[in-house]
């Protein structure tokens, strides 16, 4: 079966299926659905190279992360510091791979993936080409949002060192805080590449 | 941020004028047949509704309901120490924060771990009972249910993270060891199969049956 777009006048709501009727879409504009308040769409006047600039310090920011010690606790003169990797194979060699595996995911390779394959897309995209496959990888990025986690791995990290701290001394490492730079550049880099945006982008530079 | 609202006359339905959403890029698109369709912005295929929405998240739901008494009533540590062994469950964590005084954080945690997912298992299930039997009203206050239980699913991760860290720096031989517990690999389910209950049900459920009266 064959589909047209229509784009131009009218937007169907994803949310409750109500049809509006629109004039033009604005540079710099939220749009609700007038039923459900659902945002029918989100554009910023956010530039390609704003979207590159924060994924490319959200990519320093990872790798910075996984070099360094998230934190070390000092116990009676012996001393234990970890990784974020460090931890999920803690939990690996213990026999939880499948845990292991989900803390490794939504903190690290997801956001891994996330941050390379928006610089695979949107590079191209500034010097007007388009990327091989590049419609499928915004695609799994639109969907694979929720399961990046930096923030709520953040707030555990601060739990965890609150429990640390009653028993051992704490001392915060460097990845901490990249992590928790990592954690702001990652909500930026969202919020300047709303789905909308990114396919505006998409069909300016066909033009 | 400029903020508008787009113009309507009347309550019309895109499934009325032929009229589809594409659920990936969100580009509306005409239906022109009825099988399989693609978007022809970005791809993906395109449906009327999401296929089979709600016995899907009905069947994740109930996975994720009956993982949940195991995640609340196992230890998710075991601790040993040079005078004690300990089991702590997600509750005995809570508590054991308040005795050290952080009450906000013990609060965090008790929201984040035992009433999110228990919200998120009421409120999924009622959104789909409404579903099921077709009753009518309320579609804006369920519909913002809906999004408040899509928003707050994935801070429910927070304990596991917490777990993560305390095994991987708790191991000081002879002094303190932390070991994983089965209730984390539990509760870990119930976190990802809620999360996963939600990103299948179609929202739109909850307004069809309004705009079939």
């Amino acid at each position: 079966m064959r589909l047209e777009t229509d784009t131009s006048s009218v937007i169907v709501c994803h949310a409750c299926d109500l049809v509006h009727r629109l004039d033009a879409i604005a540079d710099k504009a939220r749009v609700r659905c007038i039923r459900c308040q659902a945002e029918l769409y989100r554009t910023n006047s956010a530039s390609v190279d704003t979207a590159i600039a924060l994924a490319v310090s959200a990519l320093v920011l990872l790798l910075l992360s996984n070099a360094y010690p998230l934190v070390e606790l000092q116990l009676n003169g012996s001393n234990r510091a970890t990784t974020l990797v460090g931890a999920a194979l803690g939990l690996y060699s213990q026999g939880y791979a499948l845990i292991a595996a989900l803390v490794l995911l939504t903190t690290v390779l997801i956001p891994l993936f996330q941050i390379v394959s928006l610089l695979y897309v949107l590079l191209p995209l500034r010097m007007n080409r388009r990327a091989p496959g590049q419609n499928e990888l915004f695609r799994t990025l639109t969907h694979l949002r929720p399961w990046a986690m930096s923030e709520v791995f953040m707030l555990g990290a601060v739990v965890a060192l609150v429990k640390l701290a009653a028993m051992a001394q704490v001392i915060p490492g460097v990845a901490l805080f990249s992590y928790g730079m990592l954690m702001l550049t990652l909500s930026a880099l969202t919020s300047v590449t709303p789905t909308e945006q990114f396919w505006r982008w998409v069909e300016g530079s066909r033009a | 941020m400029g903020r508008r609202q787009s113009s309507v006359t009347t309550f019309v339905m895109g499934r009325t004028l032929g009229l589809l959403v594409c659920t990936h890029c969100r580009a509306t698109v005409r239906a022109t047949g009825h099988s399989h369709a693609t978007c022809p912005r970005c791809g993906a295929s395109v449906h009327d509704r999401k296929p089979h929405s709600v016995a899907t998240t009905g069947a994740l739901l109930v996975s994720a309901a009956l993982l949940y008494v195991p995640a609340n009533l196992l230890p998710v540590m075991h601790m040993h120490t040079f005078f004690s062994d300990e089991d702590d469950t997600i509750m005995s964590g809570v508590v054991s924060l308040l005795h050290e005084g952080s009450w906000p954080l013990a609060l965090l945690v008790f929201l984040a771990s035992i009433v999110v997912p228990l919200l998120k298992l009421i409120a999924m299930g009622w959104l789909l009972v409404t579903v099921v039997r077709r009753s009518p009203g309320h579609a804006l206050q369920r519909s913002k249910l809906f999004r408040l239980v899509e928003f707050i699913g994935r801070w429910s991760m927070l304990d596991v993270y917490a777990i993560a860290l305390l095994v991987a720096l708790v191991q000081i031989r002879s002094l303190a060891i932390i070991h994983v517990g089965v209730g984390a690999l539990a509760f870990g389910a119930v976190v990802v199969l809620t999360m996963l209950a939600a990103q299948s049900f179609d929202e739109r459920l909850l307004w069809d049956i309004r705009s079939d009266d």
